[in-house]
């Protein structure tokens, strides 16, 4: 997984962010350290399901995505 | 042929007084922020635009569900939605929060105002999309010039309107929910309505030739307005919402019924905001936890306990009020697409704050500097989300947010204090676009005030500004009396957006049993109706019988006069522009209507006096003024500079016929166009081989007469237009139902509209950039010094117009030291005493421009001052860099 997985990435603009931990500069895009940590999103939710083309579903019903992040949503539940 | 070879060797300056020699010349003084703030600063720099989807997808997901819901608490809920699934950020050493997006200069799409251009690109961004590849920091500085923005798609970044990065795994969500305001958004309903307008065929058209640049209804509907923060810092969020579950219960069954809605969207949209609060204060918790330094740690724990607090009440030092103006800042920019959001006369608001925590020992001068500082940040890390045309060609990239200095209090006395010195001081230590000052010079205002402002200016940050209080007065004053605005009321004015006046009112902060008068905004959005009309184009089509002549399209019918005295050219002209005002008025008024239906503001309307007493919204009236809609032109010294040449060279001394200008018009004097060469300012231009058979023609061109040196020739011209340009303007009504009124603002409108402007008589050649501003010279033409600029531009009362802009820029040399500053300052003086409304300078040396313009890379923190806005220098298009590198530069004052 990259940083922009990791639930201690700060993202400061879409190419790079900073280690909440290390406070280092990072590049979105490459792989995480020993320290990465799943950042919660619809893609590691229960209530999501992958469709195709990068959407899903959010309870089966509504159209979502699975890059979203799930910090500030109430119904995000770990698979 | 070399092109680019050819082109640097034959640039040329313009120049009043002796040419600068020798070393290119710094600045005077270079100042540095703070060490915390100097290193927020780097980050900006090291950051590029970035939007996403995360806010547009709450805002549909929720607006789906409600569908039948009342409009108003539909939208509510929407916003509320997203504000409350923002995923928050905390960037290390802020010491003010919160942002529009979770990036640094975050922004969003709004598709409920406009999804079509976003559908338009669809199938390149979707190419875009699919070209993985993998993507570094270091990758994407090969893009290097531009500064922030993402002009090219890298990688896993989809560049956006050639400004914004957007993640490529968010595209699929994007074009998504965009296709779902297929024919729902305020941009497609009013297109929709707009078709009913007669006249709506030749609107079209004068969109299509760009002689106006773009609709406003969806796509800036607010802005150029003062925000008016009283309600909260006087009851807190709680406090606010309270009243209106007072408000609900007086309403609900009652007549007039819209009023409940409206209370019950406020309430809604307020819990939306404590939630968006409280997640960065969380958040600012998880930091603290994660943080070993205990200085850093203490500072996260005081931020997170200070938003807690102000989640639901009143602020209750400076460095609340500070934090809490901010919160509404942004929230006002999160509900619309809006450029020009102006905190107004902000040291003035905060003042019984800061001076409360002063005189108890609470802040020092250092801490408010610091704190001031980190405010500059927030607001120069603001990006606005539009389309390339509006946030390249209109807005190029800034976002307007005007915070004023000075003018007078209620009672008529200066108002400047001690914070507006130490905004000042931060403003040249921090130096940076945002928040641009204004200074509203009155002759009330103390000489060491105005010293201040002039070391500001002098070091060239391109501000403060320097408008004219008393002029500003007596339009709001013509302007406002049918709403009830009185003298007291008038002093409360400030700036919206770049230079729009924008009426205001003293609201009463009661601070330990004091009441404190506070002014702020109660206007909503100017410069709303019609956008810019370019007038050198209208003054093309006259010639050409209603044709654009670029592209070959019929633009207006024709006007079947024969051309045979400057009488019928300009009566002509005047058809022309009233037919354009006519039209585009009665669409924009459509497009606003619409807007207020679909997606009102509810915020900025809670804000705003009176809609929280009246119940009722901006688009409905609830403001205490309302005669803001506006007609807004570019190219103005071009137009009248034109006139004065066919005048003179057509029909007086008849030096050539009126067929032969037309022919020279198109052969573009003997040169090579603009949109070939690349170069868009008189001082680089490329001639064809036969450039010799319009040699003499050309010359005459550019020997008429030209405003900006006292020639009575040429300045009565410009006065007769502007006479009737102003009066004109009343014979259109609003959507509100008030008359229109004149504003004469370039922005950076003057680059493309002269992009597409043929070579106009007065010898300026096709596709090159139009003068800026309104009263500002064409570069190089003003030559009898500044004080015959002055008289020129002061040759009408600038208080019939909503403003007017000068541009000057002044070699550094001529301001050194004391002397220089005084000197300076006279300078101002006479001219805003002469009844000029606003003058703006750059400090520099044209040939650093032109240094920066090769070197990018050595000049990220260059700033210049382009029409009522500071820049970055490598944010700026090239149209507008050529055009700001060919200004009359004064080495003699």
């Amino acid at each position: 997984m990259n940083h922009i997985d990791c639930k201690y990435y700060l993202a400061i603009d879409v190419f790079k962010g900073i280690c909440k931990i290390t406070k280092d500069k990072i590049n979105a895009d490459e792989s995480g350290c020993s320290d990465f940590d799943k950042a919660s999103k619809c893609k590691h939710c229960k209530h999501f399901s992958i469709k195709d083309n990068n959407l899903g579903l959010c309870m089966k019903k509504t159209t979502a995505y699975p890059d979203l992040q799930a910090v500030t949503c109430k119904d995000f539940s770990w698979k | 042929m070399d092109l680019k070879k050819t082109l640097s060797e034959s640039v040329i300056y313009n120049y009043y007084g002796v040419k600068p020699e020798g070393e290119i010349q710094s600045r005077e003084v270079k100042k540095s922020p703070s060490a915390r703030v100097a290193k927020t600063r780097q980050m900006y720099f090291e950051t590029k635009s970035s939007a996403s989807v995360e806010f547009p997808y709450w805002y549909t997901r929720r607006w789906d569900e409600l569908e039948g819901e009342i409009p108003i608490v539909r939208r509510a809920e929407a916003l509320k939605a997203g504000f409350e699934h923002i995923t928050p950020a905390i960037f290390p050493g802020e010491l003010l929060v919160i942002g529009k997006a979770h990036y640094l200069r975050g922004s969003y799409p709004m598709p409920w105002l406009s999804e079509a251009f976003f559908m338009a690109q669809e199938d390149e961004m979707y190419k875009d999309a699919l070209e993985a590849g993998k993507v570094s920091a270091d990758k994407v500085t090969t893009i290097g010039q531009g500064g922030g923005n993402v002009t090219q798609s890298v990688g896993n970044v989809i560049s956006l309107a050639g400004k914004f990065g957007f993640r490529k795994e968010e595209m699929p969500i994007l074009l998504h929910i965009a296709k779902k305001w297929f024919n729902k958004s305020v941009d497609d309903v009013g297109h929709k309505y707009e078709q009913l307008v007669p006249g709506y065929k030749e609107k079209e058209e004068i969109m299509r030739a760009v002689i106006c640049m773009f609709d406003s209804g969806y796509t800036l509907p607010q802005g150029r307005e003062v925000m008016n923060y009283y309600y909260p810092l006087q009851y807190g969020i709680e406090g606010i919402k309270n009243i209106c579950k007072e408000k609900l219960k007086q309403t609900a069954g009652y007549p007039d019924m819209d009023r409940l809605y409206f209370y019950k969207a406020v309430h809604t949209m307020l819990e939306g905001l404590q939630s968006w609060i409280n997640n960065h204060a969380e958040e600012t918790k998880l930091m603290a936890s994660l943080e070993e330094d205990e200085k850093n740690k203490t500072e996260y724990l005081e931020i997170a306990e200070r938003l807690y607090w102000l989640a639901n009440n009143p602020p209750r030092t400076f460095h609340d009020a500070l934090q809490m103006v901010w919160i509404f800042h942004v929230a006002v920019l999160n509900e619309d697409a809006i450029s020009g959001l102006s905190p107004g006369r902000l040291g003035q608001v905060l003042y019984p704050f800061w001076k409360r925590d002063m005189e108890k020992g609470l802040l020092t001068l250092e801490k408010t500097h610091e704190l001031l500082e980190c405010m500059r940040m927030k607001f120069t890390e603001l990006d606005c989300f539009a389309s390339m045309g509006v946030v390249g060609g209109v807005l190029s990239g800034n976002t307007f947010n005007n915070l004023c200095i000075g003018g007078l209090t209620k009672d008529g006395e200066s108002a400047a204090n001690e914070l507006e010195i130490l905004i000042l001081d931060s403003a040249m230590t921090c130096a940076t676009p945002q928040p641009t000052l204004s200074l509203l010079y009155d002759e009330k205002l103390p000489e060491e005030f105005l010293l201040k402002g002039v070391e500001c200016t002098k070091i060239g940050t391109g501000y403060p500004a320097w408008v004219n209080n008393r002029v500003a007065m007596e339009f709001l004053l013509n302007n406002f009396k049918n709403e009830g605005l009185d003298i007291e009321e008038a002093r409360a004015w400030s700036i919206g957006g770049c230079l729009e006046t924008s009426a205001g009112s003293w609201m009463p902060l009661e601070l330990d049993g004091v009441t404190h008068y506070i002014p702020g905004g109660s206007a909503p959005a100017t410069s709303v109706g019609v956008h810019f009309i370019s007038l050198p184009k209208v003054l093309e089509a006259v010639l050409f019988d209603g044709l654009d002549k670029r592209t070959g399209r019929r633009v207006y019918p024709s006007h079947g006069y024969k051309l045979e005295s400057y009488d019928e050219i300009w009566k002509a002209f005047k058809e022309y522009f009233s037919l354009t005002v006519e039209v585009l008025t009665l669409t924009n008024n459509i497009q606003h209507d619409v807007w207020g239906k679909i997606s009102p503001s509810i915020i900025n309307s809670m804000l705003k006096p009176d809609c929280l007493e009246k119940g009722k919204d901006i688009s409905k009236k609830g403001s205490r003024y309302n005669r803001t809609f506006n007609v807004e032109i570019c190219g103005g010294v071009n137009l009248v500079n034109s006139l004065s040449s066919i005048k003179k060279n057509v029909f007086e001394e008849k030096n050539f016929s009126m067929d032969t200008l037309k022919t020279v018009i198109i052969e573009n004097f003997g040169y090579i166009s603009a949109s070939e060469t690349g170069a868009y300012s008189l001082t680089e231009q490329m001639k064809t081989t036969d450039y010799r058979t319009w040699l003499k023609i050309h010359k005459q061109c550019l020997d008429a007469p030209k405003y900006g040196n006292d020639d009575k020739y040429v300045d009565d011209i410009f006065k007769e237009w502007q006479k009737w340009f102003s009066v004109m303007c009343e014979n259109y009504a609003s959507l509100y139902n008030e008359p229109l009124y004149s504003c004469q603002i370039s922005v950076s409108t003057h680059g493309p509209m002269g992009a597409v402007t043929l070579a106009t008589a007065d010898g300026r050649l096709s596709g090159t950039t139009f003068a800026d501003g309104s009263v500002s010279a064409y570069p190089g033409t003003d030559k009898n010094g500044p004080y015959a600029l002055f008289s020129s531009a002061t040759c009408y009362n600038h208080a019939l117009s909503q403003n007017s802009q000068l541009n000057m820029k002044i070699h550094p040399s001529v301001i050194q030291g004391r002397e220089g500053a005084r000197k300076f300052l006279e300078l101002i003086k006479a001219y805003l005493r002469k009844g000029g409304f606003h003058v703006q300078f750059n400090i520099v040396d044209s040939r650093m421009l032109k240094d920066a313009q090769k070197n990018p890379d050595k000049y990220r923190g260059l700033m210049v001052r382009v029409a009522g806005f500071t820049q970055y220098w490598v944010e700026l298009g090239k149209q507008i860099q050529d055009e700001v590198i060919a200004r009359t530069e004064y080495a003699e004052i």
